[in-house]
């Protein structure tokens, strides 16, 4: 391999190519020997092979980065191994697992903070996208500017470079945030109190969760012992323990484009004889969202939930970028997927982290399979 | 009063639309911004909203930073050869799962269709060791070759969607003329998919340019650091003082490819998702 690392990476990438169609080659004459051998007509070999020459590339890839993988990964999680060590794993059953359910506090607070935010997140998230959605339906001139500009936190999203920017607007003395809020706070009153409102519910709240994780309700006595929050309070985004999980939401929120997408689609989607009649009928504006538009969006808000709950489930970036290092405040802020990358890759416990992954993977699936066993509840599906 | 009513509800819903937008759309504004600023403006108690003399300091110094150039040179590198390789195989699985009869189709459709449950940090540690292994910690060899074979489900959902609409008659008068399965599907169906592509390719291009966990835990050493790894560490919590009109030049130069590719893709993107009703 040649050591110029841009070469060493072209050398690989033709080898890979041709590695992949030696395969698929490989595997479409083997499919179709064995379509031979059960006796199919000569178009249903040629089908076969062909099928599968151009579905290998998945197929191959499959086995060697996702089957492969996850049953070593399952075979180290009752095992100690670790990267940087020479010796052997050593077999240690479901001590792994143990520890990490009953006896890892970090862990524990990383399955809170990624619940608080699925719980509080998601449904501001969907709420903010629904809400886009149904002003953008109203169809009127610039519909198209208004949408690319909703759309655009989403292709910005996660990169580093924005979460910076982030960063800086959330400084809680000079950033633009704040600075906002404390101008709009002293020209308008009712405002300052909605804000000290916000901040009071936003505390309370927060502590609350940290209260469960630490099992110490400490911080929630002192935030109700210091009551409502003086004129001159700001939200302490990136700084304070309570607000941690709050900026992460700011960011939620904020790249809630491709929900509202999801949405307008399904706003499309209903025949308008529907609205007119109702409309005929006298029934309002507000009567017409909830008892016509909204069951008829069921689908595509289950839709969103399944989506937003799995990736809200494996947050990682904006964690990573905001509070990384930050010693204090990062116990606050750690998710699961952040947890298993601080366990794998700064200590290198292999063992421990594949036990996480796994349980994680259980987590989403669990999630995933109780919102399609319910969704016959609430989702209509009558009309399609 | 009464008709006066829908014109109020028109500028009301138009103030809203707005706001939203300007609100949504604040912090390119602000990185542009603090980008023109000085040091003291970054830091200033007041507001600045745009410099008073904006200064291109930043601009100047971060073209004379080899790490930076080398940073972006390598994301530049990396999109181009992921999306490539890709792009390419997404769209051969793509084919065969639309467009020809094969034994087991269902069935290896319904386990991809599945993959996506998979939280990709599941797999991140036994990939890990296994590129340890093959002595690829440390190359750009783990962060691009994964992707060559059909990497993403949901992108070959969309495509096999895309040529599943495509008739069944064009294949077979090719057929009849003697065309083969390669010459159908590069010289016939591709061709008709352009838009799906480029949909697909923009979500390719945007995740690529944006990914940090796998480059930083693969790209060990500086001269290999792409722009999302190398941006991270300009913002270092242990400092005083952070150098924000340097971390926001950096940041601005970052998200111009992103900004330029949306403004040229938003209508196959915008429209694709409508339609499908899928989420990238």
């Amino acid at each position: 391999m040649p050591e110029n690392p841009y070469l060493n990476v072209l050398v690989t990438a033709a080898l890979t190519v041709v590695f992949i169609i030696v395969t698929s080659y490989l595997l479409g004459v083997l499919a179709r020997m064995v379509m031979k051998a059960r006796g199919a007509s000569l178009k249903i070999q040629e089908n076969t092979f062909a099928g599968y020459f151009f579905a290998a590339p998945w197929i191959v890839g499959f086995l060697i980065f996702v089957v492969i993988p996850l049953s070593f990964s399952l075979y180290w999680s009752f095992t100690d191994y670790r990267v940087t060590s020479r010796d052997p794993a050593n077999w240690i059953g479901f001590e792994n697992y143990i520890n990490l359910l009953f006896k890892d506090d970090s862990f524990r607070s990383s399955i809170v903070n990624t619940l608080y935010l699925t719980v509080i997140g998601l449904p501001l998230q969907m709420a903010a996208a629904l809400f886009l959605a149904v002003m953008l339906n109203q169809k009127m001139r610039g519909e198209r500017i208004f949408r690319m500009g909703f759309y655009l936190p989403v292709i910005l999203g996660f990169n580093t470079a924005v979460l910076l920017c982030w960063r800086l607007m959330l400084n809680t003395g000079t950033g633009i945030i704040n600075q906002m809020i404390r101008s709009a706070s002293l020209a308008f009153p009712p405002f300052g109190y909605l804000n000290r409102s916000l901040i009071f519910i936003q505390e309370i709240t927060t502590a609350f969760f940290l209260g469960i994780n630490s099992g110490k309700f400490s911080l929630m006595t002192k935030v109700l012992e210091a009551g409502f929050p003086a004129a001159n309070r700001v939200p302490l985004w990136v700084q304070s323990p309570l607000w941690t999980k709050m900026s992460v939401i700011l960011l939620m929120v904020w790249g809630c484009g491709a929900m509202m997408l999801i949405f307008l689609a399904g706003l499309n989607n209903i025949p308008r004889e529907l609205h007119e009649a109702a409309e005929v009928d006298g029934a309002t504006s507000w009567q017409r969202f909830w008892r016509i538009s909204f069951p008829l969006l069921t689908p595509y808000i289950f839709y969103n939930m399944v989506v937003g709950l799995i990736s809200s489930l494996q947050i990682f970036e904006p964690i990573f970028v905001l509070y990384r290092d930050n010693q204090p405040i990062v116990s606050s802020a750690i998710s699961m997927v952040y947890y298993l990358w601080q366990k794998s890759f700064s200590h290198f416990e292999i063992g421990y982290g594949s036990a996480i992954s796994w349980v994680i993977l259980v987590i989403i699936l669990i999630v995933t399979v109780v919102q399609f066993k319910l969704q016959d509840r609430w989702v209509t599906y009558d009309i399609y | 009063m009464k008709h006066y009513w829908p014109i109020l509800k028109g500028i009301s819903l138009y103030a809203i639309l707005t706001g939203s937008t300007v609100l949504m759309s604040f912090p390119l504004f602000w990185m542009i911004s603090s980008s023109l600023k000085t040091l003291e403006e970054t830091n200033s108690p007041g507001i600045v909203w745009i410099p008073a003399h904006p200064t291109f300091e930043a601009y100047i110094n971060i073209f004379h930073n080899q790490d930076f150039l080398r940073a972006y040179f390598n994301s530049v590198f990396y999109v181009t050869l992921a999306l490539a390789g890709t792009l390419i195989s997404i769209a051969a699985v793509a084919y065969a799962f639309s467009r020809i009869e094969w034994p087991g189709r269902d069935v290896v459709f319904f386990l991809m269709l599945s993959t996506m449950m998979i939280p990709p940090q599941a797999l991140i540690v036994p990939q890990y060791v296994f590129f340890n292994i093959l002595n690829w910690v440390g190359t750009f060899n783990p962060i691009i070759i994964p992707g060559y074979f059909a990497g993403g489900a949901a992108m070959i959902f969309l495509l096999r969607q895309a040529m599943s609409q495509i008739p069944k008659e064009l294949d077979e008068s090719a057929f009849v003329d003697g065309a083969n399965h390669f010459q159908i599907w590069w010289e016939i169906i591709l061709p008709l998919i352009k838009a799906p592509m480029a949909t697909v390719a923009t979500f390719l291009f945007v995740g690529a340019w944006n990914s940090l966990l796998t480059p930083l835990m693969y790209l060990q050493t500086i001269d290999l650091y792409t722009l999302p790894v190398y941006v991270s560490t300009l913002f270092n919590i242990n400092n005083t003082v952070q150098q924000w009109p340097t971390i926001m030049t950096a940041a601005v130069l970052t998200t111009i490819p992103l900004i330029i590719l949306f403004f040229f893709a938003q209508r196959f993107i915008l429209d694709s998702i409508v339609v499908s009703g899928l989420k990238g």
